[in-house]
């Protein structure tokens, strides 16, 4: 999330919008975005609808794992970042930039 | 008395074998990738946040034609990253 915030600027300048999605409740993600300085939403999927829905529900954890989509204006998936790799955002915001180059 | 204990390490070398590679195969299971694949149209939902002092309401279809979308999935509030 804290990597996210990092290149905020840069993505919504490429007219993204961040959305931070987890099972927790609203609340606990307010503090949670609170505590680490994050300005854009994270989403309450409480009770894990939208997070199975997407495939990212883990069993074992009873939660999300970590994966990182960028959904084009067409709501189309254009890049996608599982586990590990969805820690370092980069591939996204260098997806975003080009898109805005390319336009 | 020499005997016994390379019989007892045999059992217990044989018995390592066999355990072993069943502990590693439920221990590193790997999860399979998301089914949602980069071309795919991402399913639309509405999500509560709250702001501070209101909860808000948000979906996916209200940024379509506006906006790209970065979906950040987490595991818990409070965790790293």
């Amino acid at each position: 999330m804290k990597a996210f915030q990092q290149n905020l600027k840069t993505l919504e300048a490429a007219d993204t919008q961040v959305l931070g999605v987890s099972m927790d409740s609203p609340f606990a993600n307010k503090a949670f975005a609170d505590q680490i300085g994050v300005t854009f939403p994270l989403l309450s999927d409480w009770g894990g609808d939208v997070t199975r829905q997407y495939g990212v529900y883990v069993d074992k954890y009873k939660a999300a794992r970590r994966v990182n989509f960028l959904v084009g204006k067409d709501g189309k998936i254009l890049e996608e970042q599982i586990d590990k790799d969805a820690i370092d955002p980069k591939k996204i915001v260098d997806a975003c930039e080009r898109k805005k180059v390319s336009r | 008395m020499k005997r016994k204990g390379v019989w007892i390490l045999g059992v217990w070398l044989l018995t390592a074998a066999i355990a072993c590679p069943q502990i590693n195969a439920q221990g590193n299971k790997p999860e399979p990738p998301p089914k949602l694949r980069v071309g795919d149209v991402a399913p639309d939902f509405k999500l509560q946040y709250f702001d501070g002092s209101d909860e808000k309401e948000v979906s996916l279809s209200q940024y379509r034609g506006k906006s790209n979308v970065v979906l950040a999935f987490y595991i818990f509030a409070f965790t790293g990253g």
